[in-house]
């Protein structure tokens, strides 16, 4: 039983990670149409920067807000530069992210060097607390609680603000929203660095858990993500957040019993899905 | 450079300057190996090789419109299958031969089965999760030389002997050449057959091929399964050419490379992949030798990722492409002047 | 008097196809005109390139001595215009009061009270106001893109075949609405349906191959039977 409540908690913080970098893909693909390829290169730029600023500054705080902020900034770029260019062409979106991972991988490798970089928890978080036979991480139940928070504050952006509003509306038609005098340019670039943040923010959450940042980190988890948003349904949040939940509890579990089989599992549950509900668990939000 | 034109347009006009600039040219790659070194040999035979790599992913990026991004486990494949089977049976051309068809089997059922999954969707969401699952599937196939240790080796990667005929480097230039001639028939003759131009109206139009009454899944399949077969082919060559294979050639990398061979010489042309092989190789060969001047320069996939990107945004029609269009763009100013 | 809104030999492309090819229109404060043509001829490509929509490769678009031209799309509707498409254009993810809610460029007391007003025109939106717009018919939606173009304070409303796959009573309703407003506003209808034309136009151009190859009144139309045959294709009884 304890080993139960264990992996619960563990694949929950691990589907709350997958969580940060689903929501932004699917939300980028919902509204913006774009295949994003970039999110697994802006996780691991994340981790990065935030066990630079950690060493610089020592402070944990500081060093999530600064890998936050790299994120927004770096999508910032991305989409103005790379990503405006080709909306509505699926297949460059494709290529053209794919190159920029590329790039952006090995610059992170020229700047802080190809071998694994320690990194270590916040002080105030390594602890464990003991619940009868039961050890929780606090980390753990921190990640948990971010993802939960992060959760909450998609969901009233989207349903309770003009600008969730805005892309509601842009998901079905950018070109209506733009009869109606609304710039959806500068909706397009504000989500796309958003979800951007949010991925950054996933790779400097990623680091101190696992205990070391390497510039391999990022395709592994971007691939779970895609898997989310296509079990929960191209450009749904609510699927992509019920997506992660699954994806995360199934990495703890098979990872317990028998961690080679891992990847093929979650591949598996993809093919399952596809299967038997093509359009996923919640049913696509994206326009054709 | 009418005559460029007319070889790459696939209906020579052959005059004698022609004839004469093709046998030149035919006669230099026949004695290359013989007037340069062996590391300038290795080279080329791996350009010739790679080269059908990257005519294999044209079949489905430039022939049918399908991005792949599990190529890699096709080649990749090729390369490990003939490793494991030299180095646990025994490097005999017998053994070759069974490597051969093993691969092609692999890569036949891997293919229908990969497909099968991958275009189930169409328009939109379609090449969307078409990318995302053969994505997937690439990453079962490099997790897989990962952690079947006992077989791969893992990360270390496997070394092994290969046949006797196959160990000089002169001699390997040649067979090299061979395959890439033959392949390149092969291909050809492929894409220009009834189904290539089926595969053709699909990438145009996928959802008018459709309603000319076309099974377009079947026919994504055909191709998916040729151009995996092409490639796992090229993968044993390689195999025969490095004596060694480690999951890198598994990677997302891997196929982004074969990916990169056709949209810089250009998509939809065949011919393209050798051109765009070619120019990558030698890029990159160049910058490596520029190593001492700058440490920069070793960050091939800084340069790699660039080249793509801006290939991508700025020709995307690629070397050989771009020529074309503007050829074309010139022809009609003189017939207008 | 100066035209309104003045289009001189507008053209314009989507993708490689030339669509708009010369288009001249002028029109006059308080007029309703209506814009005739064959299918494919580029009518809605005409009021898309006003919006914006389809950006104008040639030519001047005026209005109320703003130039439009090259103006984005969410530009060009700041200036007064209400653009109510084929399609409707009503957003399902959104509730009816969402989708007047979007469409509000400001959310001052006198956007609100017309806002309201229109609200009493269509009870209709009144009833579903909390609902999602997924759940409207046809016919609710027609009513919530007219009622869209006019909770701002615009200088003209472009509508795009509003009797487009419409049940005939649910027409005749559009119809009496375009008419209670066509006294204070001035329209551009793009319509098929002669009748609907014919009950709410002043005047009219007809546009052939992308080029306005015809203007006159409603009246001369309506006449000329000769005229129908040759530019619509049909002759009304």
């Amino acid at each position: 039983m304890h080993i139960f409540l264990m992996l619960l908690i563990n694949g929950l913080a691990e589907g709350a990670l997958i969580f940060l970098m689903a929501a932004g893909l699917s939300i980028i693909l919902g509204l913006l149409g774009v295949v994003n390829f970039t999110h697994g290169v802006l996780f691991i730029w994340g981790g990065y920067v935030s066990i630079w600023i950690f060493s610089m500054t020592g402070s944990f705080p500081i060093a999530i807000i600064a890998a936050v902020a790299a994120g927004f900034i770096m999508g910032l770029i991305f989409e103005r530069l790379f990503i405006r260019p080709v909306y509505g062409n699926v297949t460059a979106q494709i290529l053209i992210t794919l190159g920029l991972g590329v790039v952006f991988t090995d610059m992170a490798r020229l700047f802080w060097g190809p071998n694994p970089i320690p990194a270590s928890r916040p002080e105030f978080m390594d602890g464990t607390w003991v619940i009868g036979a039961v050890i929780i991480s606090q980390y753990r139940i921190f990640l948990i609680i971010i993802g939960i928070l992060v959760a909450i504050a998609i969901n009233y952006l989207v349903n309770r603000t003009k600008v969730g509003m805005v892309m509601r509306a842009g998901i079905q038609s950018p070109d209506m929203v733009q009869a109606l005098g609304i710039n959806i340019k500068v909706y397009f670039a504000g989500v796309f660095a958003g979800g951007a943040a949010l991925a950054a923010l996933g790779g400097a959450l990623y680091v101190p858990l696992v205990g070391s940042v390497w510039s391999g980190m990022g395709i592994n988890n971007q691939i779970l993500a895609f898997i989310v948003i296509i079990l929960g349904g191209m450009g749904s949040f609510y699927g992509s957040a019920v997506g992660s939940i699954i994806i995360g509890l199934t990495v703890a579990f098979v990872s317990w019993f028998y961690p080679p089989l891992t990847v093929y599992t979650t591949v598996l549950l993809l093919l399952l899905v596809l299967t038997l509900k093509p359009e996923g668990l919640f049913g696509m939000a994206v326009r054709n | 450079m009418p005559m460029l034109t007319n070889i790459l347009r696939k209906k020579p006009a052959l005059g004698p300057g022609m004839w004469l600039f093709l046998g030149l040219f035919a006669v230099l790659i026949l004695i290359i190996p013989h007037i340069t070194g062996l590391t300038t040999t290795t080279l080329l035979s791996r350009i010739y090789i790679l080269a059908i790599f990257g005519m294999s992913y044209d079949i489905l990026r430039g022939y049918t419109g399908i991005i792949n991004l599990g190529h890699a486990l096709f080649f990749g494949g090729g390369t490990y299958i003939a490793g494991i089977m030299f180095s646990r049976m025994g490097a005999t051309l017998d053994i070759l031969l069974l490597a051969v068809l093993v691969s092609m089997v692999f890569a036949a059922i891997v293919a229908y089965i990969m497909g099968q999954f991958a275009f189930r969707g169409s328009g939109f969401t379609g090449v969307i999760a078409c990318a995302m699952i053969t994505l997937a599937f690439g990453e079962i196939g490099r997790h897989s030389a990962e952690t079947l240790r006992e077989y791969t080796q893992g990360a270390d990667g496997l070394t092994f002997r290969v046949p006797l005929m196959f160990q000089d480097r002169v001699m390997m230039y040649y067979y090299a050449l061979l395959f890439l001639i033959a392949m390149t028939l092969i291909l050809r003759q492929f894409v220009n057959s009834p189904t290539g131009r089926v595969l053709q109206a699909i990438r145009d139009n996928d959802q008018r091929a459709k309603f000319l009454g076309y099974d377009t899944k079947k026919y994504k399949l055909i191709a998916l399964v040729i151009a995996g077969m092409a490639s796992a082919a090229a993968g044993i060559m390689f195999a025969l050419l490095t004596r060694f294979a480690n999951t890198e050639l598994l990677t997302v990398q891997s196929t982004l490379n074969a990916l990169l061979y056709t949209i810089v010489g250009g998509t939809g042309t065949l011919y393209g992949a050798i051109f765009g092989t070619a120019f990558v190789q030698l890029a990159q060969n160049y910058l490596l030798e520029l190593r001492g001047i700058h440490e920069i320069f070793s960050r091939w996939l800084l340069f790699f990722g660039a080249i793509y990107v801006l290939v991508v945004l700025y020709m995307p029609k690629g070397l050989v492409g771009t020529y074309l269009q503007l050829e074309e763009k010139w022809r009609k100013r003189k017939i207008a002047a | 008097m100066n035209p309104l809104l003045k289009l001189d030999n507008v053209s314009s492309f989507i993708g490689p196809f030339h669509i708009l090819q010369g288009v001249s229109l002028e029109v006059y404060p308080g007029e309703a005109v209506v814009i005739l043509g064959r299918n494919g001829a580029g009518k809605t490509t005409t009021l898309r390139t006003i919006i914006g929509l389809v950006p104008a490769s040639g030519g001047k678009i005026i209005l109320d001595n703003v130039d439009l031209t090259a103006m984005p799309p969410y530009n060009t509707v700041r200036q007064g215009i209400g653009f109510v498409p084929e399609d409707y254009g009503i957003f399902d993810a959104l509730t009816v009061e969402e989708n007047l809610l979007i469409a509000m460029l400001q959310e001052d007391q006198e956007t609100l009270d017309r806002r309201d007003h229109v609200l009493e025109l269509f009870t209709d939106l009144k009833e579903s106001y909390k609902r999602f717009a997924s759940t409207l018919s046809g016919g609710q939606r027609q009513m919530l893109s007219i009622a869209r173009a006019l909770v701002n304070d615009n200088k003209i409303i472009l509508i795009d075949e509003p009797s487009k796959g419409l049940a005939p009573i649910i027409v005749e309703k559009v119809r009496d609405t375009l008419l209670t407003f066509k006294q204070k506003k001035t329209i551009v209808l793009v319509e098929q349906n002669f009748e609907m034309a014919c009950a709410v136009g002043d005047r009219f151009y007809i546009i052939a191959e992308g080029q306005t190859v015809l203007d006159g009144t409603m009246k001369e139309l309506m006449d000329d039977e000769e005229l129908q045959r040759k530019h619509l294709g049909f002759v009304t009884a």
